[in-house]
């Protein structure tokens, strides 16, 4: 009897447990539950600052922060390698020197780089490895190419990119030589001092230098002032701040002569995958950037077309593209209108003791994954302290506010996934710049048949289809007036076809997501950001704004319609003519991010009052408008907007507003709307903000003026912290090469490559290809192939004696690239050896 | 005060009233016209302020080429612009061009928007800021400079003031022992005033913050600041030390061997040496022979002092990162913010030119030989 009842009350006990366990974290209104050991970010705590930085290094020996996030350039790396500090390297932007193309007005003065040939020769006149070693302390790249240096593309044309590297490699004679030629044919003669003179007087060219930034530009233009000067150059060199340069460069006609020479930079927007359109960008007139400087020149038809062809992605497949990209490589140095020198690298310092993930491309500020995985090697909790360049240095909101790198780093630590092709819900890798679903259960795309998309990870089913009708109940425009979005089957009556077609479905659980303020999220997070991406451009909505048209406007030119099949679970059709060549970037999940490519979530409740304030007139998301009205611009984390948001929050509490009410009305009820603004209320009244995301971190305080903002580990968040772990660092390959120092004429050769990756062999399966080139004495390329694999990370190259009977008694060598799959940067290195009968 | 005498005539003069009015219209007079020539000056340095911050025009050439820049990068980064055709893309960036330069105010010609920065200065109407916000968030030139003001003064009046009233009174007992220890230390110290602030300032981070980690690098107060009030003040005295020592440090030993300079050629004055040989006490003497004909000076070196708090120092909160005013002006000065420009330098005119004003008032009360108006 008496072990029944104890049974019983056993089993009574279990149930219970089970039942408070399946409940899940709770926390009083307004409040977030604490940290549940193993699930969501690893942090108890994050303090973001600014920090001088300057002062990083010293201020993380000193143990004030614990990582300094923005990046600092190539000349800090000594003494950030001197500082024992571990730290990040990411590509940083990158520096060229442009040429004005145009033949003056004035006939009298002889612009030299109006000739093609003599641009060319400038690749030959700097040493780009003398730059980077004097100037850049070592620590970027000599660059060649628009395309970036040793990422995606140029991974992919390896052999292409090597061997024009070897071309155009520093020959200070091959470029006088060619010069002299050159301006002799242009009417040129050598003066007395043996300085170039036309007309009488000296070919002297107006070198625009620039002396702010992070001043390598000064040296860097004096290196090829000095440089030009030794080939019979006069040169003028102007020291320019940005805003006094770009009068210049940018606002003076090409062929009225006021420069002919510019130190440019040009800024890294991540790890990008896709840099088909580089080069029409950066040489030809048809340029997107529409500069002078760009519609002066006189491309080579050949270059003109094959440059327009890869940015209007005119090819089938992906051979054809990469063709294409190498051609496109041979005509820009022949071209040259920009004479590329620098891939610049950045640094962000940490403590030894720290895992920081960060994107390949741009550093750590830009990688989603970062606030994932930041932890302390040897606890779980804590107390992170970061430093950063600045913060709040505009007002915060999603739609129009702060676009600045320091501030998204921390908007990201309060969201789900990232921003990458304009759609949250899912990771973009860090290192591959690929996409992984966080909060997607499966996704479909179909593409056009002949359209160059692949798939690269099979969370992603590829279909192809020869045509992609779009429903007519899909929704592709908005009604301001009726509230209401406007079908393909009204707008388009005779029907619509798109290019690409993604279907998202989400997980079951989906709606048991939590916002920071406890309110579950809900369909209308998903509608209620497309609406106003419309509603705003619309002038008959209350929330009009003008600036908000141009950008509707080119998004229409590919947009093709939504469609919600199903709330449960929430499956979301998209369609589109705008496609990317890795199917899992043609994903569109319409997750509630914003739907401008800024940082954050939107919660319907906090763009509802915040439309409230702006149909008042008392607030605009936009600088733009904000202005043209004289009222404040929005900010959801401080300032004089919030007295305004709290006012309009207790009316929606007290009217129960639903938004949009004829389309939003189909999924929120008054009581609903309530709940949900009383949740915010909440939340509110304790944390002083209306900043709520449903990421892994809140921002539990924030301090303007001191520049300060604290986060805090989001108990509702309960994925398990190790999900992105296998991130944490990038794999990236170590690659030796073994072979015979000496080769016989006429004998096989054979050599052995080893890759590794922290002193293990790499993966078979995660490597893509080991590419070797084999060049003669003079640098001239022999030979492109391919290693065979032999086991994991053991490669071999066979040169054959059909190979070896071509070569020519003197110093050869070989060169191997090896490409990985799970980062996007190669692994080089190369051996000398001596070929003799 | 106006007295009535009785005259042989038996007719009633009022000979003091003749004499406070004359007192009267003497002073107003000068009020008047002192007030209308500050005015104008007023006006031509807020005007001639507008013209070098707009660097005559020209900035509208540096602001229209940055936006053109800005806009045509941003088009070209956003893939969302792959598939727009050229013609509608430049429709497209010119209008995005337009707006930009509507909302700075570009559309508008130069001249015009000169006088209208120039009446609503005077009117203290500071407007909205081009390109920057404040912490808050805020384009509003008042709240932009009302926010670093408290930082500032702090920084500055503690600074400052310490400076000026140290200096004073150590210059005065140095100017009563001429030539020996400390006064020859001061003035073989007085060139290390050479170096600014912010070298000092370097150097404080490096002993203190870096070596001895005893005190902070920068910024106003811990990341994140104490939540009681007496913690969060306590907190920004702490970090207050490091920036304020090396504005003291600086001028230190500089403003002590000027005052001493200046109150010697007092204390070699007859009258003085005539009280030290009837054996008054140096107390005394200090006070009344050195200090009383010393004040209109020290006056209006301490008014000017008060009203140069304003400015801040921009590269020492920029050394420490404390959020003043200084720094403020220096980053509007970058973005050719001219509202903030003006804002900042029509407050500091207006604050010289009424303490000017006041000075001249203040002069014929502690020094009775000054008469205001007097046209001497």
């Amino acid at each position: 009897m008496l072990r029944n009842r104890l049974l019983t009350a056993l089993s009574l006990v279990i149930v219970l447990v089970m039942a408070l366990s399946a409940c899940g974290p709770s926390a009083p209104p307004g409040q977030v539950p604490p940290r549940q050991a193993g699930k969501g970010g690893y942090l108890d705590e994050i303090d973001v600052s600014v920090v001088d930085k300057d002062s990083a290094i010293s201020q993380i020996q000193a143990g004030t922060i614990n990582l300094y996030s923005f990046n600092m350039a190539s000349t800090d790396f000594p003494a950030i390698k001197d500082s024992g500090l571990s730290y990040t390297s990411s590509y940083g932007g990158n520096y060229d020197i442009m040429l004005n193309p145009a033949k003056f007005k004035d006939t009298t003065v002889l612009n030299p780089f109006s000739d093609r040939k003599i641009r060319e020769a400038m690749n030959w006149l700097i040493d780009r490895n003398y730059v980077n070693q004097e100037i850049y302390a070592g620590g970027s790249l000599p660059k060649f190419f628009a395309i970036t240096t040793q990422l995606v593309d140029y991974t992919g044309v390896v052999d292409v990119a090597r061997e024009l590297e070897a071309k155009y490699a520093y020959n200070l004679d091959k470029a006088k030589q060619v010069i002299t030629a050159e301006m002799t044919t242009l009417g040129a003669t050598a003066g007395s001092d043996g300085k170039f003179q036309f007309n009488g007087k000296p070919v002297s060219l107006i070198f625009v230098i620039r002396s702010d930034g992070d001043g390598t530009r000064k040296p860097m233009g004096d290196y090829v002032a000095n440089q030009l000067e030794s080939v019979g150059f006069t040169v003028d060199r102007q020291y320019k701040k940005a805003s006094e340069a770009s009068p210049i460069w940018i606002g003076s006609d090409p062929v009225d002569g006021k420069w002919n020479m510019y130190t440019a930079g040009w800024l890294n927007s991540g790890l990008t995958r896709d840099e088909k359109n580089a080069f029409q960008q950066m040489y030809l007139p048809s340029s997107q950037q529409g500069l002078s400087v760009f519609l002066a020149n006189e491309p080579d038809p050949e270059f003109q077309k094959v440059g327009d062809d890869l940015a209007n992605s005119a090819f089938k497949t992906l051979d054809e593209r990469r063709e294409l990209m190498k051609e496109a490589m041979r005509l820009s140095m022949e071209d040259s209108i920009q004479v590329w020198v620098i891939e610049q690298k950045s640094y962000s310092p940490y403590q030894n003791n720290l895992t920081v993930t960060y994107d390949l491309g741009s550093g750590i500020e830009a990688a989603a994954m970062y606030p994932y995985n930041l932890r302390f090697n040897d606890k779980e909790g804590g107390v992170m302290k970061i430093g950063t360049n600045d913060l709040f240095t505009e007002p915060w909101n999603t739609i129009g506010g702060s676009n600045w790198i320091w501030d998204t780093a921390v908007m990201r630590m309060t969201t789900q996934g990232s921003d990458i092709a304009a759609a949250g819900g899912i990771m973009a890798d860090p290192y591959t710049g690929l996409a992984w679903p966080q909060r997607i259960d499966k996704a479909e795309v179909t593409v056009q048949t002949g359209l160059p998309v692949t798939n690269n990870l099979n969370w992603v089913t590829l279909k192809t289809a020869d045509k992609i009708d779009v429903p007519a109940d899909a929704w592709i425009d908005w009604d301001a007036t009726a509230q209401k979005f406007i079908t393909v089957g009204e707008k388009y009556p005779d029907g619509l076809t798109a290019k690409v077609k993604s279907v998202v479905t989400f997980p079951a659980n989906i709606f048991d997501t939590k916002w920071h303020d406890g309110a579950n999220l809900s369909v209308a997070d998903f509608i209620m950001p497309t609406i106003l991406f419309f509603d705003r451009a619309n002038e008959k909505s209350p929330i009009y704004d003008e600036s908000a048209v141009p950008y509707l406007e080119s998004v229409k030119t590919y947009y093709k319609g939504f469609k919600i099949t199903s709330t449960n679970p929430l499956t979301i059709e998209g369609y589109s003519d705008l496609y990317y060549s890795d199917a899992e970037l043609n994903v569109g999940t319409s997750w509630p991010t914003s739907p401008l490519g800024l940082s954050g979530e939107n919660s319907w409740d906090v763009l509802a009052i915040s439309d409230m304030a702006e149909a008042n007139g008392e607030l605009a998301y936009t600088a733009d408008k904000a202005d043209a009205k004289k009222i404040e611009q929005m900010s959801w984390v401080g300032g004089p907007s919030l007295d305004i948001l709290a006012k309009h929050l207790d009316e929606a509490i007290a009217a129960g507003t639903v938004p949009y009410a004829p389309t939003l009305g189909q999924y929120i009820t008054a009581d609903q709307a309530k709940a949900r603004y009383n949740s915010l209320k909440a939340w509110y009244g304790v944390h002083g903000h209306f900043w709520i995301g449903t990421g892994p971190y809140y921002i539990d305080k924030v301090f303007l003026t001191e520049k300060t903002v604290t986060l805090k580990n989001n108990g509702w968040f309960t994925d398990a912290s190790d999900r992105w772990a296998k991130f944490s660092a990038p794999k990236m390959a170590s690659v030796e090469l073994d072979g015979p120092a000496n080769v016989k004429i006429g004998d096989k050769a054979t050599f052995k490559v080893h890759v590794t990756y922290k002193g293990s062999p790499y993966a078979k399966a995660d490597i893509s290809q080991v590419k070797f080139l084999l060049y003669d004495a003079t640098g001239a390329v022999l030979k492109v192939g391919e290693a065979t694999a032999t086991g994991d990370g053991e490669y071999e190259i066979v040169l054959d004696t059909d190979v070896t009977s071509k070569l020519v008694a003197g110093s050869d060598r070989i060169e191997v690239a090896v490409v990985p799959i799970p980062v996007a940067i190669p692994a080089f290195t190369s051996m000398d050896f001596v070929v003799g009968q | 005060m106006a007295v009535t005498t009785q005259s042989p005539t038996g007719n009633i003069k009022v000979r003091e009233s003749v004499f406070a009015n004359s007192t009267f219209l003497r002073v107003a007079r000068y009020t008047l016209v002192r007030l209308i020539s500050l005015f104008i000056t007023v006006v031509i340095g807020i005007y001639l302020t507008i013209w070098i911050a707009n660097m005559g025009g020209y900035v509208d050439t540096i602001m229209k080429n940055a936006i053109r820049d800005n806009v045509n990068q941003a088009f070209a980064a956003n893939p969302a612009n792959r598939n727009v055709d050229p013609e509608t893309r430049k429709k497209l960036i010119a209008e995005t061009i337009a707006l930009q330069e509507k909302r700075l105010g570009l559309d508008t010609p130069i001249a015009l928007r000169n006088l209208t920065y120039l009446s609503d200065g005077l009117t203290l109407k500071l407007g909205r800021a081009l390109n920057m916000t404040s912490d808050n968030g805020s384009k509003e030139v008042r709240l932009i400079l009302l926010e670093r003001l408290p930082a500032t003064l702090l920084l500055m009046g503690s600074s400052q003031l310490l400076l000026f009233f140290a200096s004073v009174y150590l210059a005065l007992s140095l100017s009563r022992r001429y030539g020996g220890f400390w006064d020859k230390l001061v003035i073989t110290l007085s060139p290390t005033s050479a170096a600014p602030p912010w070298f000092y300032g370097i150097f404080l981070i490096l002993i203190f913050a870096a070596i001895f980690r005893i005190l902070p690098f920068g910024g106003m107060v811990d990341s994140p600041p104490p939540d009681n009030p007496l913690g969060f003040g306590l907190n920004i005295l702490k970090h207050l030390i490091l920036p304020a020592s090396s504005l003291v440090i600086s001028s230190f030993f500089l403003s002590i061997y000027n005052w001493r300079t200046f109150f010697l050629i007092y204390s070699s004055e007859d009258y003085v040496e005539m009280a030290k040989a009837k054996g008054l006490p140096a107390r005394d003497i200090e006070s009344r022979y050195i200090l009383r004909p010393t004040l209109p000076t020290i006056i209006t070196n301490f008014a000017l002092t008060l009203i140069g708090l304003w400015g801040g120092a921009i590269i020492t909160e920029t050394v420490f990162l404390w959020p003043g005013l200084g720094r403020t002006l220096y980053t509007a000065i970058g973005l050719y913010d001219t509202p903030v420009i003006v804002g900042s330098t029509i407050v500091y005119a207006y604050l010289l030119a009424i303490t000017v004003f006041l000075l001249d008032f203040i002069y014929a009360l502690v020094d009775p030989r000054v008469k205001v108006g007097s046209g001497n």
